[in-house]
């Protein structure tokens, strides 16, 4: 992150820029400047909790990423994690002289505080982006050992987002919602799903209010059609114009996307779309370690925390790859149909162009880049 | 007094009316509709650097044309489990076909159509196995057998051609790789199963309670 | 310089006058700390557990936090109605009674704030909403002109009574030059913030229930029946329990402005029911579930059906000019005035709107324990920011507070 031309506040404490190599006042380059390190790496990781905790306050730790800490333990670090709270005492005493907390330590509240202070996404210049992401990237790793890829792509030109859905073909499997959920890593616990799939009667019309969008018996059900509802990254969003800090915006290729450390929680955006296509954080969102995908976008499916906005972005990390949205790929009948809108020869295009599409609540101005259509 | 209020009054009102002159939208977008937009800004249309060519992956495909429309469909015969078929029929079926009992192929079952309409040789072309026939007898390679499909099923596939029916390979990018009708429907027994649905969310329920 | 000494003995002084009275004093400013914490305990619960531990869902997102915020907001507005005839009109009736309804809209707006930040999300990163330090969505967000009126009312209410009393505080009459086009400036300010909040709901066209004109002028009517009610109850509050003399004409004429604009509030909610309910739409779902349920679910209605009748009853009896002199009906009406209008506005304005849901599904709400807790905090902080207020400045107005020349610091 440049220091200079920053386009907003940020703290410095009175913290230096950390040199890569990362040595501290002792001139060793790791492991801690004291002799008996090995005893003192048992508390590392407590210890980075306690210095978090001071640092920033309660509720740093509390956010997506914490979600780390909650990884199941096996035995012996559960033991290491005993022993460290047992050891926490002497530790916090080696830490204030600062001569015992490891670099990884002091790279993490680094990491963490520049976090806390950054500016808004959508106002970066693409090395802050980067510079973000690569924060991000190597605080995940710190945590959990593992590596994510997590992209900051921009908007490509020519290009904008479309989406159609075949009513006709939907037979409700939901296996779009499942894709959906494991792709942009959803909170497990409160089931929140971006993707909804109505059971409508025939012959009663697009009637939303009998419609069932929860059901479970084999489908599809004799007498009924299936119509999915998601966000519809409407052309002129309701959502954008309300958030009082500018934390969700459109972007230029369409998709409409939230900067998860912007979100002050308001929900005032939850309010203003007529779609049901937003969804809020209500408690810390989990996924198992196991099932978190990997790969990233800033924008996307990265971890989320607590008390923050999110939404469908038509999987940015995929869609701006050139791949389809989970949701598209997943579907076994074909009936969603995705693609650039600019580009004459493409699928979409040809939906628009060909079949007879409408859209959801049209009159209220929105313009959803969501078309429906029917065989 | 009385001129102090007015002149307040004044101030008040002018400054409330400016506040309203600028806080009205500025609309940056100047099309009335979604679809003017895309009409206009898609007539300067340069390509994109985004390719969907990294994600067909191992698939094996051929291009084709049909009409305006030119793109990439999955290549079929290698995929076919005992292709050649002449390798196993290599004499006329009749005299293949000599007990009541079948040896082979005895997991298809047909269920496509009547048995008025089809039949094994409506589009297996008995003489010669290694190519589909078309009604009037014509040849038709495995590899386009959409060629076969499209003869009743007109609609299906024009909407197919366009890209309203059907699912793509790879990605949304160009270059386009859509399967073909027998990536998703067995020709043999083509409609879908019903099933249960993938997921049940119980938190909903409780939610709504 | 002289005038910071003098500043730093007022506030010497008052705080010497808060921390000293009757043991009934004492006692209710206990019972308000034992409340304020019992809200901050609350509290730290859900900055813990997230907001999932109040009675939100992704269906109704905005409940008790941000019904009380749409109320107070009307409390503080209602300042207003003694504000410009006491400056302005030079009606000496309401002097007396105009330093506690600007002490009341200050602790009103101080509530409204806190239960705002109460429904964040993400209370750490408030900073965000800052202008120049974090981004602001003006003009666009309409909470962003909420929170520049809210913040500049609140300054209005706070530096206008502080000159005056500061003034009387040294035995000196206050300038009207100075505040009077202070006073001017914030009747328009309190239409102002009660509009802008009306616009917050006003202006998404994704809640019919919200998105109708007549939101607006009813929020003021409703504001300028259920303020002044509040400052009557005070006023009697007051008269009752120390030397400050409110003489009656000064109640009565309040009593006028609380029928006046609960009679507007009345015809415009009769004008509301008959378009929901005599040519019902689509639209009208919300009002059904308000008034009658929908589909077996009826949360609502022993909330709504309380409102109305107190309304109705409170609205009839002030307009009879013999039961309004009445103080013992006139308290009473005030009361439940208040009461009725509390429901109708918060829960019964906020709630609805939510349901049923974009696609027809309905989610009821309930307030959980921890939310009702944390609004008891918030409301027993207003009370004890008033209780301050009022008691400095009666203090200063009667004389016993006075600056002493040579009393140094």
């Amino acid at each position: 992150m440049s220091n200079n031309n920053k386009k907003w506040f940020s703290l410095n404490l009175g913290r230096k820029e950390k040199a890569a190599s990362g040595s501290c006042s002792c001139g060793k380059t790791s492991g801690g400047c004291g002799g008996a390190s090995n005893s003192h790496h048992i508390t590392d990781e407590e210890f980075d909790v306690a210095a978090i905790n001071a640092s920033i306050g309660e509720e740093r730790t509390k956010d997506g990423f914490e979600q780390v800490f909650d990884v199941k333990m096996d035995r012996r670090t559960a033991f290491k994690k005993l022993t460290a709270s047992l050891l926490i005492g002497a530790g916090a005493v080696s830490t204030s002289c600062s001569v015992i907390s490891s670099d990884e330590n002091k790279e993490k509240s680094q990491i963490d505080w520049e976090e806390q202070f950054k500016g808004n996404y959508k106002l970066m210049t693409d090395e802050e982006k980067n510079g973000t992401v690569d924060r991000l990237v190597r605080s995940y790793q710190l945590r959990t050992g593992k590596t994510i890829s997590m992209s900051s792509k921009n908007a490509e030109e020519d290009v904008l987002f479309g989406y159609a859905f075949n009513i006709s073909k939907c037979k409700g499997y939901m296996d779009c919602v499942n894709a959906c959920v494991e792709e942009n890593n959803q909170d497990r616990n409160s089931q929140m799903q971006y993707i909804r799939i109505h059971e409508m009667k025939d012959g009663k019309g697009f009637n939303f209010n009998e419609a069932d969008d929860n059901y479970y018996h084999e489908v599809p059900a004799e007498g009924h059609f299936y119509m999915g509802t998601q966000c519809f990254h409407c052309d002129n969003p309701p959502c954008v114009e309300v958030c009082p800090v500018q934390a969700t915006w459109r972007e230029d290729d369409g998709l409409v996307v939230v900067d998860y450390d912007w979100c002050v929680g308001c929900r005032y955006c939850m309010a203003a779309c007529p779609y049901d296509g937003r969804r809020f954080n209500w408690s810390k969102p989990e996924v198992p370690e196991a099932e978190i995908n990997h790969n990233q976008h800033y924008l996307g499916n990265r971890m989320r925390k607590k008390g923050v906005m999110e939404k469908c972005t038509f999987c940015v990390q995929r869609s701006r790859a050139g791949k389809n949205p989970a949701c598209v790929e997943a579907c076994p009948t074909g009936a969603r149909i995705f693609g650039n809108l600019l580009d004459p020869d493409s699928t979409i295009r040809w939906v628009l162009e060909n079949k007879k599409v409408f859209r959801l609540k049209e009159d209220l101005g929105t313009e959803p880049k969501f078309w429906y259509f029917m065989d | 007094m009385k001129s102090n209020i007015n002149m307040m009054g004044k101030i008040v009102c002018f400054s409330f009316f400016l506040l309203a002159f600028f806080s009205c939208k500025h609309h940056e977008n100047e099309y009335h509709s979604i679809t003017d937009k895309i009409e206009a800004e898609s007539k300067n249309y340069h390509g994109t650097s985004i390719s969907s060519e990294a994600y067909i992956g191992e698939i094996e495909t051929i291009e084709i044309t049909e009409g305006e429309h030119t793109f990439l469909i999955p290549e079929r015969k290698s995929q076919i489990k005992s292709y050649a078929c002449t390798e196993c029929h290599s004499k006329p079926l009749e005299k293949m076909q000599r007990k009541a009992i079948k040896k082979a192929h005895w997991d298809i079952k047909m269920d496509h159509a009547n048995a008025n309409t089809m039949n094994c040789v409506t589009c297996h072309n008995p003489d010669h196995m290694d190519d589909l026939k078309s009604l009037t007898g014509n040849t038709i390679d495995f590899n386009t057998s959409y060629n076969l499909c499209n003869q009743c099923h007109t609609k299906q596939f024009e909407d197919w051609k366009g890209g309203a029916h059907g699912k793509r390979i790879g990605g949304w990018a160009p270059p386009r790789a859509s399967m073909t009708c027998v990536n998703c429907h067995n020709p043999h027994k083509p409609h879908f199963e019903s099933r249960w649905p993938a997921r049940f969310n119980t938190q909903k329920v409780k939610e709504r309670e | 310089m002289r005038r910071l000494r003098v500043f730093g003995s007022l506030v010497k002084d008052s705080l010497d006058t808060i921390t000293h009275g009757s043991k009934r004093y004492h006692l209710w400013m206990a019972l308000l700390t034992f409340v304020m914490l019992f809200g901050m305990y609350c509290y730290s619960i859900q900055l813990e557990h997230g907001l999932s531990v109040t009675g939100m869902t992704d269906r109704v997102s905005w409940g008790l936090y941000i019904s009380n915020f749409t109320f107070l907001v009307g409390v503080a507005a209602a300042a207003v109605m003694l504000v410009m005839p006491t400056y302005v009109l030079k009606d000496i009736d309401f002097k007396q009674a105009v330093l506690i309804g600007e002490g009341l809209a200050v602790a009103a707006l101080i509530m409204c704030l806190a239960f705002v930040v109460a429904d964040m999300g993400g209370p750490s990163v408030l900073w965000h909403m800052i202008p120049g330090i974090g981004v602001f969505n003006f003009p666009n967000s309409m909470l962003t002109w909420d929170v520049l009126v809210l913040n500049g009312y609140l300054f209005l209410n706070i530096t206008i009574p502080l000159y005056i009393l500061f003034r009387h505080y040294q035995g000196k009459e206050a300038n009207p030059k100075v505040y009077i086009p202070g006073a001017i400036l914030s009747v328009f300010w309190a239409v102002g913030i009660h509009l802008v909040t009306a616009f917050l709901y006003q202006g998404l066209q994704a809640r019919p229930f919200w998105n109708n004109a007549l939101l607006g002028p009813r929020f003021l009517a409703s504001a300028f029946a259920a303020g002044p009610a509040l400052i009557i109850l005070v006023l009697a509050i007051i008269r009752n329990f120390t030397e400050f003399k409110i003489q009656d004409k000064t109640i009565k004429k309040i009593a006028m402005v609380v029928t006046v604009a609960a009679q507007i509030n009345l015809i415009m909610l009769i004008s509301e029911l008959f378009k929901e309910f005599y040519a019902p739409t689509h639209h009208s779902e919300s009002a059904y579930y308000l008034f009658f349920g929908l589909d077996g679910k009826d949360a609502l209605l022993p909330w709504i059906w309380t409102a109305i009748p107190l309304n109705v009853l409170a609205t009839v009896l002030l307009t009879f000019h013999k039961l309004r002199n009445n103080f013992k009906v006139l308290f009473f009406c005030c009361f439940i005035l208040f009461i009725a209008i509390w429901i109708e506005k918060g829960f019964g304005l906020i709630v609805p709107g939510f349901i049923p849901g974009p696609y027809g599904k309905i989610a009821e709400y309930t307030p959980t324990g921890i939310e009702i807790g944390v609004t008891l905090g918030i409301w027993a902080l207003g009370a004890f920011v008033f209780t301050i207020l009022a008691k400095t400045a009666i203090g200063i107005e009667l004389g016993t507070l006075k600056y002493k020349k040579n009393e140094g610091i």
